[in-house]
């Protein structure tokens, strides 16, 4: 798959001013107008044909459900892809009869092994506990299924750099790593924004997490409880930072087309005072190329503004807030046109305005006209990633059976070169090895500077696959 | 009587099957081998006054009789040769591709898919019945030109279509092979195939009925199953 999709989304000032990226600026400005001219049928009247993938999904947590409770609503959205949940996983049985219950037609199993076995199953999905990603990952590409994999991909840097290394040399399948911002409609159509300056020089981004919450499982016995509360062992877990802010800080840096280079963080347990040894409040400032900072703060005892992402720039910035966003003007910034029209938002004493994916096309409506409204929770990042991932998948497995058709089965480096190839032309957004192997870079580095209250450099070369 | 009706019977029979096989010796077969290219090439009335889709995967073989060039340059005389062929290319393999040949649009594959029936047919499919030589090179390194008669399906509907493809011997150090080389122009709804004639986010789009196939197809000589097995 591609190495690096900020390449392939490599938008700039330039490719904006000289309108190369057309169909950007009619987004941008053309929600209003576009809409106001034509009154013509929604491209939804051409139903494609679907394509149908057999997946599964190992590790059956709060996350693995959530996932397994989004593949089973692609069915609703009309999207072509027929995805089939052909097989659920867990080694703790409650988890398993849990997911059961969202996916009642899956074989279960406590056996990842037994799912790589079925030769029908041509993807996996992996939410297992991190320590775990890494066997269960090598062990699916090397079975030939298509894999995505949770981030951060591993727990410490050698075995992120071994998953990435092997799906690299699997480039007949899909790997992508769970970074689903990456995938997020509304924030691909964000990233233009950003990228071709609409903020003016950008100067600063925050982020924050905020839930009241002990993050730990029920266990009904002391063996069970250490596996199920890995996340608060610092032996197996990356903290806060890792398993949450990875994805934030991630996308700071997609934003910015850039990765950190250094980071400082503190940490400790506030509020919840058992055993565990991962802190329960973090902060960490990340410093970017152009004296850039982020600042991202996380906490466990206290849930107030929840979570949102800011984006800073000498002439607006961006709120991002789930699936939606909004932007903030300085009254010294250049008007832009489209923003009189756009819907606004009033916040204390500043004025929103909405920055809405898709404003520009007609919605889909109804046998008698009226707007369909979509199923909020078919339009999550969670949704377009996993959604983009199988369509990758589904895409290379055709690829893979078109060239058997043709030339047999034997010559498998073949076979490897020329769906390789296909691989490299997709075109939907997502995060490959590489993204993921440089997130985790990031967090593991974070999460150790959280730990020892230090500043870390981050190397260029630390974030090369090699 | 009966007995002797019934060994006459055999042995006329024998001749004949002796014959076939003497003749389906003679039939070199080539089999398809990566590298190929499909395009089919239209035209439209939007920003994109052309439009194109390419497959790098074309599937199938041909067996061909006494008097084929094999290899470059090999004198032939020109007439009418004994083959067959079959040539099969996915229709979800077709991916719409800018003039350079990078890729143009999703939405665009699905319209395509869409409108060549994918689900029903999931091939394009090409069966050679005919083949003439119709000039032999005066270069080792030039093609043979041959006129081409073949049934052509497309979204299940079946026409016969002439072609002139061009034919090169290729050996390598390996193996021998071909690799051909063709285009021809159809009508979609001569295979009733719709045109396309739609609203999409860019504008409405109309594409012109007649469409250019241009393709390049590697072939590798298979060896008879008799002598690969005596290997």
């Amino acid at each position: 798959m591609s190495e690096n999709e900020s390449e392939a989304l490599g938008y700039n000032r330039r490719d904006f001013l000289r309108g190369g990226s057309v169909a950007t600026l009619m987004a941008m400005m053309g929600g209003v107008e576009l809409f106001a001219q034509t009154n013509e049928a929604p491209a939804a009247a051409i139903k494609p044909p679907t394509i149908k993938i057999k997946v599964a999904v190992v590790g059956l947590g709060a996350w693995g459900r959530e996932i397994l409770g989004t593949l089973g609503r692609m069915p609703q959205a009309e999207l072509p892809i027929d995805a089939e949940i052909a097989a659920i996983c867990d080694t703790y049985k409650p988890f398993l009869r849990r997911g059961a219950s969202a996916a009642p037609a899956a074989t279960q199993t406590e056996d990842y092994k037994t799912i790589l076995d079925n030769k029908d199953i041509k993807a996996v999905v992996i939410a297992t506990p991190t320590p775990s990603h890494k066997e269960v990952a090598l062990a699916a590409l090397k079975a030939g299924k298509h894999v995505y994999c949770e981030a951060p991909l591993a727990g410490s840097i050698e075995d992120a750099r071994e998953i990435a290394l092997a799906a690299k040399a699997a480039k007949h399948l899909a790997f992508q790593a769970g970074l689903q911002m990456r995938s997020d409609k509304q924030r691909l159509f964000l990233l233009p924004f950003v990228r071709t300056g609409a903020l003016g020089k950008t100067v600063l981004a925050r982020s924050q997490w905020h839930k009241k919450t002990s993050w730990r499982a029920t266990s009904p016995n002391p063996e069970q409880e250490k596996a199920l509360n890995w996340r608060l062992n610092k032996a197996t877990s990356l903290g806060l930072i890792g398993e949450i802010g990875i994805h934030p800080i991630d996308q700071a840096g997609w934003f910015m087309n850039t990765l950190p280079t250094a980071v400082t963080g503190f940490g400790s347990v506030n509020f919840w005072k058992d055993d565990r040894d991962v802190p329960d409040t973090v902060q960490a400032v990340f410093e970017f190329p152009g004296d850039v900072r982020m600042i991202y703060g996380a906490t466990l005892a206290n849930s107030f503004d929840g979570e949102y992402e800011m984006l800073y720039g000498s002439d607006a910035a961006i709120m991002m807030r789930e699936s939606r966003a909004w932007m903030f003007k300085e009254v010294d910034s250049p008007l832009l046109g489209w923003e009189v029209y756009a819907t606004k938002l009033k916040v204390f004493n500043e004025t929103g305005i909405a920055l809405v994916a898709g404003a520009s096309k007609p919605p889909p409506v109804d046998a008698k006209g009226q707007p369909i409204q979509p199923d909020p929770l078919t339009t999550t990042p969670l949704f377009y990633s996993l959604n983009n991932f199988l369509l990758n998948a589904a895409e290379l497995t055709k690829a893979a059976e078109d060239y058997k058709a043709a030339f047999g089965e034997d010559d498998v480096d073949g076979l490897m070169e020329e769906v390789g190839k296909t691989a490299k032309k997709i075109r939907r957004a997502f995060a490959g090895y590489l993204e993921g192997f440089q997130a985790a870079v990031t967090a593991v580095k974070a999460n150790e500077a959280i730990l020892t209250g230090k500043r870390i450099e981050l190397k260029p070369e630390w974030y090369e696959l090699k | 009587m009966k007995i002797r009706t019934v060994i006459a019977g055999n042995i006329a029979f024998l001749m004949l099957a002796t014959a076939g096989l003497q003749a389906a010796d003679q039939m070199i077969t080539y089999s398809a081998k990566p590298g190929s290219k499909m395009r089919i090439e239209g035209t439209a009335n939007i920003l994109h006054p052309t439009w194109q889709i390419e497959s790098p995967i074309i599937g199938g073989m041909i067996a061909v009789g006494p008097g084929f060039p094999t290899e470059p340059g090999q004198a032939v005389t020109p007439g009418k040769i004994e083959a067959s062929g079959k040539v099969f290319i996915s229709v979800r393999s077709l991916k719409s591709v800018e003039s350079d040949g990078k890729p143009f649009s999703d939405r665009m594959d699905e319209v395509t898919y869409e409108h060549l029936k994918e689900t029903q047919f999931r091939t394009i499919n090409y069966k050679l019945t005919e083949l003439t030589l119709k000039e032999v090179p005066k270069t080792k390194d030039a093609p043979y030109v041959f006129d081409s008669v073949g049934d052509l399906t497309i979204a299940g509907v079946t026409n016969t279509i002439k072609m002139q493809v061009n034919i090169l011997p290729v050996v390598d150090p390996k193996q021998k092979g071909l690799e051909i080389t063709g285009s021809t122009t159809v009508k979609m709804t001569d295979y009733k195939v719709e045109i396309v004639d739609i609203n999409l986010g860019v504008g409405h789009i109309k594409t012109g009925d007649e469409v250019k196939l241009v393709f390049k197809w590697l072939l590798v000589q298979r060896k008879a199953p008799a002598a690969a097995a005596a290997k």
